[in-house]
């Protein structure tokens, strides 16, 4: 039989089951959603379904209404029936995975269990979502085919943002169940997984939980402020910015308490038990329902002064009252400031001689410490624990990567000095000549394995390519500062942007030219791809600003107008070449990075792909080939038999993308939009993506690929203008858009539009183009624009003026 | 010239567009039945009687295209020889072919005329399929096109209507609408046949008839607090919203025209004669002052002034708008007589066919509470007023 999802059931709907839920019907798979029937039913409303199901009714209310979105379109929510536990139990029948997220208590889960165990059908996977129940008590007394099928699958909240999903193996589960599992994880839900052991709390909330808590106790014993402690762990330390406290509010103070405490009453034999005991005011905190942003007062709190402002409050841990608060700082955060990379920066911090730095130290220490006594013990290799960390809590680095980062020998010597028991199996791999936990060798990463003492390679997936590591191989034949050209195998090549935010610069633009000249010369086919980190991270966040208003200030309009033409014929090119292109988006793809992509033969995304063409937020119109393209790849999917289709309404959301400057919040959105077309393909893991793009390459080597001929494009002409002059007419007394917005839409709907053509009439793409050029230069001539571009330059906001 | 005699004047209900009850009725049908029910309910009359038909459509395309007005004649039974027109001065259209099939008759041309009007706005939606303004007059003169929502926020701003007292301007259609629907007090109304798509066991779909009798667009649960926390619709920090805008309905209306000689040869007992139509131009960007300068042209044409009159129908396309030409026509103090059973607030703007509904509604008021004159007007998009005097036959 080979194993298939062809329906799964999430039970329980609270946040975690109702975001696995709408993961599940993103990922296109058929899910049944259950909860309990309401306790307090009157004997009429018993009687009733929609009384019956009212909380699982909410659960998926809720899933519809969340934001960040929880579904990628709001059309997905179809995939989902509902149901509950009286009623539809049986219908758990249909399914070949069941996954628990009812609360956390041992006997309610062990009742479920029992309940599903005769109801489940042969072969039917069954998970639990529990954060800190064995699963050995919960298997308890099952049969056996059950607890050959039943493991913990442990996703992190919000399910369709966060990467991480944990892995934990029950005494009996079959290795293919678990190899099933991890698969359909990575593949079609996206997720890293991390092979976690069915200990307390598993691998992210064992380590995350006791280094915040060793963070709160740190602070409140050496009299730092909330503030002080969330400026040392933010950015600075590669951590999200919202660091430890503000994590803590948007987590809840009661869930973090109660993972505390699970966690101290069963890690009994933990030399670091003390750490997992909350400051006695975060208990009083909850006592008090100051639980976090749920109740909108956690450790901050953002109230109303009588003027209207937001002013955003802290509490003191003494009195429980909230008080303003300003900016804080230590010396050692300022030197950091100054430093380039992350590496330095933690050094900076560590290292430092002030207050914070020496706070910052000791919870570093003691998490990295902490991290090294938990192997094998909740994982087998440092690679489970790293990641865990980078996917589950958004760190730059893990303990690990850190450790690496600040010196292994440095700081174990700093650690012995300030009297922390190092552990031995880290002192002995110092003894044996070995001072990094990690180490690329013959371009492949190794991590030092304390099990056998000796490094091993790092498993990639089978459909993953790293570029870093084939780079390291030798695999790069081209580069320059801003791109590089990477051989990844069987003739197709990737090219690789490497400026800040991956945005457009005249070397790019140059270097792309390049690259196909060299692939059209090597190579069967290219990939546009990039491997930079973030969350979500940026293809290309569009083009570079500076230079152009550098180049603006020089008067140097020719040079921008040649800039533009080569962007024009290199996009252009990936259409035109004798071989295919293959663009690979994920997350910011924005004006210039989504006209490369629009160009391409073809897009491969990543389901996290917030597409659009903003240029009117500084001030300009897409001149990449973006007007173009969107209203090509809008209207190619018209057959020629069609005739005189209307072309007002595929010009109407054309013109509204780029003039309103819509970004998709999904690749499925931008599938929506139109950004994306029937062949375009959407990559659930972004770690594979550059790996199925090159795929798509193959595939279409393989069919034979021969480029599209030109042809012109039939367009508006001046229908447009009538159109948007009166829709803007209508805006612009609406108090929608400024005067401004309203000379560039009506430009940019003229080059949409063809230009001055009758209605219907057909044009060559370089028409377009053309237009799109002329308009460029002639809006950077305006003061406006360039008071745009400034602003955008200097606070990262589009300006409206 | 001759008198013109309105012997029958009836609706169809009003229904929402989209959402509504005639969500999938063909105009076709609405105003075909229509036609049907006013010559079955004039004792006597036979179709091959009819002269012409003057059918007033604001956007006569797709659906409403074709010249309704001859299609619809043709599928209610008329003889072939029974011609029709269709007429289209948007929001006056059905009062405007009123007029006209009047004036055929009063000028002898004609013995009996239908002067009528339909829209579905599901069908066809407000603006048309393909609105195409003109290139280089719209780089000057936008403001020729401008979108009703935006007039009436022009009319708000320019002349002071609060938002306060658009809420209260709507919750009192509302209020007035629900009252008359439970006294079933709209006796212009024909129970008219309406058709849904509806699944079958099979997954297969079939068309299935039903009868709709009462305008659905009535919201009884209106309260004030509701209608306050509305957001404005057209402009960023404006005071029109969905609550205090007319509702786009589907509907048709129809009203047949006799000469007296014929009034007489059937031995009918006519309703009302329409004394006097006129029209006048305003500035497009607040089209809804229109009734504001049509009525006092009417009623200086008629020699009456404003207390003369008994009941009045002002089409509510939006509370700010007609909130301002009450205001400025003095007739706050006659409030009980104007719109006595709600307005388009309440029951609807089918566009083409409000000038013929607000014609069979005002006739049915005037009639049930003997008011000698009842004056009917509404704003035009583009522009435009228009108003019309009635006269009840003794």
């Amino acid at each position: 039989m080979k194993r298939k999802i062809r329906k799964a059931a999430v039970i329980g709907s609270g946040v975690m089951g109702g975001g696995i839920a709408a993961l599940l019907a993103s990922a296109g798979v058929k899910t049944l959603l259950l909860d309990i029937v309401p306790f307090d039913l009157s004997e009429e409303e018993k009687k009733d379904p929609a009384a019956r199901n009212r909380i699982v009714q909410f659960g998926l209310d809720t899933i519809k209404m969340s934001r960040p979105a929880a579904l990628m379109h709001p059309s997905d929510v179809n995939l989902i029936s509902i149901g509950n536990l009286e009623d539809d139990f049986d219908k758990l029948a249909e399914c070949d995975w069941i996954v628990e997220v009812v609360v956390e208590n041992l006997n309610v889960k062990r009742d479920l269990f029992k309940k599903i165990e005769p109801v489940r059908k042969p072969g039917c996977i069954v998970s639990s979502n529990t954060s800190g129940i064995p699963l050995k008590a919960m298997s308890e007394g099952l049969g056996k085919d059950f607890r050959q099928h039943f493991l913990g699958t442990h996703f992190f909240n919000p399910v369709r943002y966060m990467h991480l999903l944990e892995i934990i193996r029950g005494e009996d589960t079959l290795d293919e169940v678990l190899e099933f599992m991890a698969r359909f994880g990575e593949k079609r839900l996206g997720k890293g997984i991390v092979w976690a052991k069915d200990t307390p709390n598993f691998i992210g909330n064992r380590i995350g939980v006791q280094g915040i808590v060793k963070a709160m106790q740190l602070m409140v014993e050496m009299g730092l402020t909330i503030p002080e402690a969330d400026a040392l762990f933010g950015p600075l330390m590669g951590r999200p910015k919202t660091a430890m406290f503000k994590t803590t509010d948007l987590v809840g103070l009661d869930t973090m308490c109660h993972v505390a405490k699970n966690s101290y009453d069963l890690v009994t034999n933990d030399e670091a038990r003390d750490d997992f005991i909350v400051p006695e005011f975060v208990n009083r905190m909850v006592e008090k329902k100051l639980l976090g942003k749920k109740v909108k007062a956690g450790f901050y709190k953002t109230e109303m002064s009588p003027e209207g402002k937001l002013v955003r409050k802290v509490i003191n841990p003494e009195t429980l009252e909230y008080e303003q608060y300003g900016p804080v700082g230590f010396p050692c955060m300022e030197e950091a400031k100054k430093c380039k990379t992350l590496p330095e920066k933690m050094k900076a911090i560590l290292y430092g001689n002030d207050k914070g730095s020496e706070y910052a130290w000791k919870v570093v220490a003691s998490g990295l410490i902490y991290a090294a006594n938990r192997i094998p013990e909740i994982a087998d290799t440092i690679v489970e624990i790293d990641n865990a960390m980078k996917w589950g809590y958004n760190f730059e680095m893990g303990p690990f990567e850190t450790w690496d980062a600040i010196g292994v020998e440095e700081s174990v010597a700093r650690m012995e000095k300030d009297g922390m028991t190092v552990p031995e199996k880290v002192k002995k791999m110092i003894a044996g000549g070995n001072s990094t936990f990690y180490k690329v060798e013959q371009g492949q990463v190794h991590y030092y394995d304390f099990g056998s003492e000796s490094y091993k390679q790092v498993e990639a997936s089978r459909d993953a390519i790293s570029l870093p590591v084939i780079k390291g191989t030798g695999g790069e034949v081209k580069s320059c500062a801003s791109a590089s050209l990477v051989d990844i195998g069987d003739g197709v090549f990737c090219c690789e942007f490497h400026t800040k935010m991956n945005a457009l610069n005249s070397e790019l633009i140059a270097f792309m030219h390049e690259a196909m000249d060299y692939v059209d010369e090597n190579g069967v086919g290219l990939v546009i791809g990039n491997q930079a980190g973030g969350m979500p991270g940026a293809f290309s966040a569009g083009a570079d600003l500076k230079e152009i208003l550098a180049a603006i200030g020089q008067n140097a309009f020719d040079d921008i107008d040649r800039m533009i033409d080569s962007l024009q014929s290199a996009v252009q090119r990936e259409r035109y070449s004798p071989f295919p292109v293959v663009a690979a988006p994920y997350g910011m793809t924005l004006g210039g990075g989504c006209e490369v992509c629009l160009g391409a033969d073809r897009i491969v995304a990543h389901a996290e792909l917030y597409m659009g063409l903003v240029e009117i937020g500084v001030g300009v119109l897409p001149a990449g080939t973006g007007c173009m393209n969107l209203w090509k790849k809008m209207t190619s999917g018209i057959p020629e038999s069609v005739g005189d289709a209307d072309l007002g309404k595929f010009f109407i959301p054309t013109f509204m993308a780029i003039a309103t400057a819509k970004v998709s919040t999904s690749a499925a959105e931008a599938r929506a939009n139109g950004f994306l077309g029937p062949r375009d393909r959407i990559v659930f893991n972004r770690d594979n993506l550059i790996g199925e793009a090159k795929k798509e390459v193959l595939r279409m080597v393989d069919d034979g690929y021969a480029p599209p001929p030109e042809k012109p494009l039939k367009v508006l002409g001046e229908a447009a203008r009538g159109m948007v002059n009166a829709e803007i007419f209508n805006m612009k007394s609406g108090g929608y858009v400024s005067d401004y917005d309203a000379y560039l839409a009506r430009r940019i709907a003229y080059v949409i539009s063809g230009g001055d053509v009758r209605i219907n009439s057909t044009v060559d793409e370089q028409t377009i183009l053309n237009l799109e050029r002329e308009a460029f230069i002639e809006f950077l001539k305006q003061e406006k624009t360039v008071a745009r571009i400034e602003h955008m330059l200097k606070t990262g906001k589009p300006l409206r003026n | 010239m001759r008198d013109a005699y309105i012997v029958t004047s009836v609706r169809t209900p009003g229904c929402r567009r989209n959402k509504g009850a005639f969500r999938d009725t063909r105009p076709e049908d609405l105003l075909s039945f229509i036609l049907n029910a006013a010559v079955e309910k004039t004792p006597g009359l036979e179709k091959k009687d009819v002269d012409d038909m003057m059918i007033g459509c604001s956007f006569p395309e797709a659906e409403q295209g074709m010249n309704i007005g001859r299609i619809a004649g043709q599928m209610a039974g008329f003889p072939i020889e029974v011609s029709g027109a269709t007429v289209n001065r948007f929001c006056s259209s059905g009062l405007e072919a009123i007029a006209l099939a009047s004036l055929r008759v009063m000028s002898g041309w004609s013995d009996v005329t239908i002067g009528g009007g339909v829209e579905s706005m599901t069908y066809v939606p407000m603006g048309g399929n393909l609105p195409r303004p003109h290139p280089e007059w719209t780089d000057e003169h936008p403001d020729l096109y401008t979108s009703m929502g935006i007039t009436a926020e022009n009319v708000a701003n320019r002349y002071g209507i609060s938002r306060e007292q658009q809420d209260e301007f709507a919750y009192n259609s509302q209020m007035k609408a629900a009252k008359a629907k439970a006294e079933k007090l709209f006796t212009e109304i024909v129970p008219t046949p309406a058709v849904r798509f509806v699944k079958q066991e099979n997954g297969t779909y079939k068309k299935e008839t039903f009868i709709q009798d009462f305008d659905d667009g009535i919201r009884e649960s209106t309260t004030m607090e509701g209608l306050a926390r509305l957001r404005p619709v057209f402009a960023a920090n404006g005071s029109v919203t969905a609550g205090n805008s007319s509702q786009t309905t589907d509907g048709a209306a129809a009203t047949i025209i006799m000469s007296e000689d014929k009034v007489k040869e059937l031995g009918l007992k006519p309703i009302a004669k329409l004394k006097f139509y006129t029209t006048v131009g305003c500035r497009p960007d607040e089209m809804g002052v229109g009734p504001r300068y049509a009525i006092p042209k009417l009623l200086d044409k008629a020699g009456f002034t404003i207390d003369d009159i008994g009941l009045w129908e002002i089409n509510e396309a939006f509370a700010s708008q007609a909130l301002y030409c009450i205001r400025e026509l003095g007739l706050e103090k006659y409030m009980d007589r104007i719109n006595i059973h709600g307005g388009a607030i309440a029951l609807g703007h089918p566009l083409g066919c409000t000038g013929a509904k607000l014609c069979a509604t005002l006739l049915a008021n005037m009639q049930a509470r003997g008011v000698k004159y009842g004056v009917e007007s509404m704003c035009i998009g583009g522009g435009m007023g228009a108003a019309g005097l009635f006269e009840l036959c003794e």
